[in-house]
């Protein structure tokens, strides 16, 4: 060893420090990694054309049966309906940021310039559930002024106030939040088919088999599955009375999705990459 | 530099846990080319995750200029490495790549221009990954390596696949890491490769290292030389540098046709001049080195995973 391999570390490299990045710095680089490919743009322009689109078609197919007298529904429970198509395009834009990333390998370059895993997982969850949240409040809210026109016509219109309001922030709210439990179970699973397909079956069928499981027991099951706990905040009329209230509902999803999220900190930082 | 001490992995396996890198110690020095050679399933991947801290190590330690490479503010800056040339989105373009790896470690986005031009990608780097051929993949995979502009470089199997130019330009490239004062460490199963390219060698082998030593001390510690011989009267010669002590084995011709002696222990001029004192005929005499190749099957036959028969590597060889 000679001198200069003694000099050469401290005069060129940085002080070290148990830090790691900056969150800010792994923030940026996230959010470049997922606005720099073209699947990102095409889920959430599907989610906004589907979310908002099917909303207005359905109000105008059935505004004037709505208003009639043989109605029995009620008109706030197809102010949201397309909401339904855009929590599956979520779904599908929480899994391909993280899965993508393992089935690419690109996964090695992202822990290997970004060591403090925790980080990582941080700054992907905020990314995806900011940009999910803003387009999917952008949806709800597309969804209830196109709807809207033609409830009105009828004279059944629904203002944007109480529930209504409650239901497009809502709207934004669980899409950002069922695109967050994607996030979580792609880390857990690290690959795509696997995740969408779980993420799915858990929240549209697993929630209505859960019916199937009787007594209290099931009752509760029922209650506390993510996707039936967490939608009612993003519907202005509940379609199951016997859920939990909207915001207990969704905070009991938003702890499931916490719990989730641990276990998937916990995992990524114990599992090699 | 590069400081293994003691390092262990075993990935737990069926049948009890497989060892893959087995308490090795090596240190990395600046300013040359460190050849990290082994067979396939030698371990060396598995070493290079270990210092860029994606796998764990089981026990022992890695460090990276004086400090665990986890443990950096920046990274990129300190270490740049090359692990697989597809550990990118095929989706993103390449200054795309570059730009989000940049902004992960705070370094400023005109740095990504620099490294584009320096691995001559700037004319495709608004295209996708996914359409670059091998050679442009290993070019972008260098490109962010050298991001952070680190005193220690890695690269693991970076000719692999490459075509000849594509090798002579990573050749080049490393060669001029090392003479900047960098720390180069470059793996490769590639030997041929490894001796026009490396200063110092660390071969590996079922986990363990081999050998630790210049490339110089290397071939003449492990790559055996020997002078061939070809005469009308091959008999004859044959007994009469017996008698002067060499070692003499006679073999079929590399050509097919007849066959020659493989002569140790004698140099050429010795046996020139022994063959001409009895009046004989020469028809060749060569000195020949086996090359690094024959010196690295030799070294590590016995720790090869999966190995063809000792024949057919012989066959194989020459």
């Amino acid at each position: 060893m000679t001198a200069t391999t003694v000099e050469r570390p401290s005069a060129t490299t940085p002080q070290p420090s148990p830090s790691g990045p900056g969150f800010g710095a792994v923030l940026r680089s996230e959010w470049l990694k997922l606005s720099t490919v073209r699947s990102t743009w095409w889920t959430l322009a599907a989610t906004f054309v589907l979310g908002a689109g099917l909303t207005v078609l359905i109000c105008w197919g059935n505004a004037e049966w709505l208003a009639s007298g043989d109605a029995d529904e009620s008109p706030g429970s197809f102010i949201t309906w397309g909401m339904m198509f855009a929590q599956i395009t979520a779904v599908i834009l929480g899994a391909l940021a993280v899965t993508t990333e393992y089935s690419t390998g690109m996964i090695r370059s992202s822990l290997a310039a970004v060591p403090a895993r925790g980080k990582v997982l941080a700054a992907k969850s905020l990314v995806v559930t900011v940009v999910l949240f803003v387009v999917g409040t952008l949806t709800a809210l597309a969804g209830w002024a196109g709807g809207n026109w033609f409830l009105d016509r009828e004279g059944i219109g629904i203002a944007l106030e109480g529930d209504m309001l409650r239901a497009v922030l809502g709207g934004g709210l669980f899409v950002a939040g069922i695109g967050l439990f994607s996030v979580a179970v792609g880390f857990l699973l690290r690959h795509t088919a696997a995740t969408i397909s779980v993420v799915l079956a858990l929240m549209l069928i697993l929630g209505n088999m859960a019916n199937l499981v009787p007594g209290t027991f099931g009752e509760w099951l029922v209650k506390l599955m993510p996707g039936n706990a967490g939608s009612a905040v993003s519907m202005v009329v509940p379609f199951n009375p016997t859920l939990l209230d909207p915001w207990t509902g969704f905070g009991v999803f938003a702890l499931e999705t916490g719990a989730l999220l641990a276990l998937a900190h916990v995992l990524l930082r114990r599992r090699d990459a | 530099m590069i400081r293994a001490h003691a390092l262990t992995k075993r990935f737990p396996d069926k049948d009890g846990d497989r060892v893959a890198v087995d308490g090795i110690d090596f240190v990395v020095e600046p300013g040359r080319v460190t050849g990290f050679l082994g067979p396939n399933g030698a371990g060396k991947s598995t070493t290079m995750r270990m210092i860029l801290g994606l796998d764990a190590p089981t026990s022992g330690t890695v460090s990276v200029n004086g400090h665990r490479y986890a443990a950096a503010r920046a990274p990129l800056r300190e270490i740049g490495a090359l692990l697989d040339a597809h550990a990118i989105h095929p989706g993103r373009s390449a200054r795309d790549h570059l730009r989000w790896m940049a902004a992960s470690n705070g370094i400023p986005t005109t740095r990504v221009g620099e490294v584009l031009e320096l691995v001559g990608l700037e004319s495709v780097a608004g295209q996708r990954a996914g359409k670059f051929s091998l050679g442009m993949g290993q070019r972008l995979g260098i490109a962010a390596a050298m991001l952070g502009d680190p005193p220690v470089v890695v690269l693991d199997e970076p000719v692999n696949g490459l075509d000849p130019e594509g090798i002579r330009w990573v050749r080049t490239f490393a060669r001029q890491l090392a003479d900047e004062g960098r720390t180069v460490f470059i793996s490769s199963h590639l030997m041929s490769e490894m001796s026009l390219m490396a200063d110092h060698l660390v071969v590996i082998g079922r986990g363990r290292i081999l050998a630790d030593c210049s490339m110089a001390e290397f071939m003449s510690d492990h790559a055996a030389s020997y002078v061939r011989v070809k005469a009308p009267a091959l008999t004859e010669v044959g007994r009469l540098l017996q008698a002067r002590d060499a070692e003499v084995e006679m073999v079929a011709s590399g050509t097919g046709r007849g066959s020659e002696l493989r002569v140790t222990g004698l140099d050429a001029p010795a046996i020139g001049e022994a063959v001409a004192a009895q009046g004989l005929v020469l028809h060749e005499l060569t000195l020949v080195r086996s090359s690094l190749e024959d010196a690295f099957m030799a070294l590590t036959a016995d720790s090869v995973e999966f190995h063809a028969s000792t024949a057919a590597l012989e066959g194989a060889g020459r």
